[in-house]
């Protein structure tokens, strides 16, 4: 008769605990360096990431745009922070989650955009998406986001956390 | 879920008041409130853009090699939107540094060199870099409406073989 072991994790997983942990740990580290990293490229930098995210054409040449780009790098700075720290992880998973989701909603909107505009097939699209790793292929940068709001949804699903600063043990 | 909403919202405070306050401090800054203008881009269907054309229509118009270096030539206004390394290691004779990356940097020592009411050159790196075309629609929103940028840029000015200027602008060392 199998014993069901409390994970830490909303699904279980072989080895238990602790290993269900490193996993979780080794997702958060991941994100987490993501979105500093890509933070870190648009941080100060309001202008030129402005310049980016308006080719979208979703947010209009205005107030809303320059709000946007001058706050957006924060954010995410902070939640990747939350993240490695543990604190308010829960929050900064839901937000990821969140801006994945919308990152992958107008990509694959601007992406049909030149698809039809240019007759350009999915698989040749190229550009920057202003996400602060420079220009990529679409489909990839499709599959890759699809990958983040994976994570950050397993993190917000999870019960229990370990590997909290300031957290003797979790 | 509703403690995660919570720690969201606060997440989202200091994330916004972290941007605004280092906004408002920074050099690279910017106004929330402007409003980028509709560019009007000038191509002559494929003909070189002669110095009248150029003079008569505002906004961003593209020039080729030939008339990019009759510019350069007369003395107009050349600007590199590329990096301060990028730049040292060889760029157009007598072009002017402004890092499109850090425009708001560069613009204090860049615009007391320009005339609103004279053509402007502007280039990067080569035709897959638009920083010169997005620089040229920075400056046309402040009020530099002659722009002429060329797509060719560093990578056709050396495949060429013209004149190579090298090293950093004093101020921006």
């Amino acid at each position: 008769m199998s014993r069901r072991v409390d994970t830490g994790l909303f699904f279980e997983i072989p080895g238990g605990a602790a290993r269900a942990q490193a996993g979780l740990l080794v997702i958060r580290v991941i994100l987490a360096a993501v979105f500093i990293y890509a933070a870190l490229q648009k941080i100060d930098k309001p202008l030129m990431f402005a310049d980016e995210i308006g080719m979208y054409g979703i947010l209009g040449p205005g107030p809303l745009l320059n709000v946007f780009a001058i706050i957006l790098p924060w954010i995410e700075l902070i939640c990747g922070l939350a993240l490695l720290t543990g604190v308010f992880i829960r929050g900064a998973a839901l937000i990821l989650a969140a801006m994945n989701l919308v990152f992958i909603v107008v990509i694959a909107y601007r992406t049909a955009g030149i698809m039809s505009a240019e007759g350009t097939p999915l698989r040749h699209v190229y550009f920057d998406c202003g996400c602060g790793f420079g220009p990529t292929y679409a489909w990839k940068k499709l599959i890759e986001d699809a990958f983040l709001f994976a994570f950050s949804v397993v993190i917000l699903l999870s019960p229990a956390y370990r590997y909290v600063v300031g957290r003797r043990k979790g | 879920m509703k403690r995660a909403i919570t720690q969201a919202a606060a997440l989202l405070l200091l994330g916004t008041a972290a941007g605004l306050v280092n906004n408002a401090f920074s050099v690279n800054g910017i106004d929330p409130f402007r409003r980028l203008e509709e560019v009007p881009v000038f191509e002559n269907g494929g003909e070189p853009i002669t110095e009248a054309d150029a003079d008569d229509h505002d906004g961003i118009c593209f020039v080729n090699l030939e008339e990019f270096r009759e510019m350069v030539d007369a003395g107009y206004p050349i600007i590199d939107a590329r990096t301060s390394d990028e730049y040292k290691s060889g760029h157009v004779p007598g072009a002017i540094l402004c890092d499109y990356f850090e425009m708001g940097r560069y613009f204090d020592f860049v615009l007391p060199r320009l005339d609103p009411g004279d053509r402007i050159g502007i280039y990067c790196n080569g035709p897959s870099c638009d920083d010169s075309e997005m620089l040229g629609r920075e400056l046309y929103t402040m009020g530099y409406k002659k722009l002429c940028v060329f797509k060719g840029g560093m990578e056709e000015w050396r495949e060429a073989g013209l004149e190579i200027e090298h090293g950093a602008e004093e101020w921006s060392e």
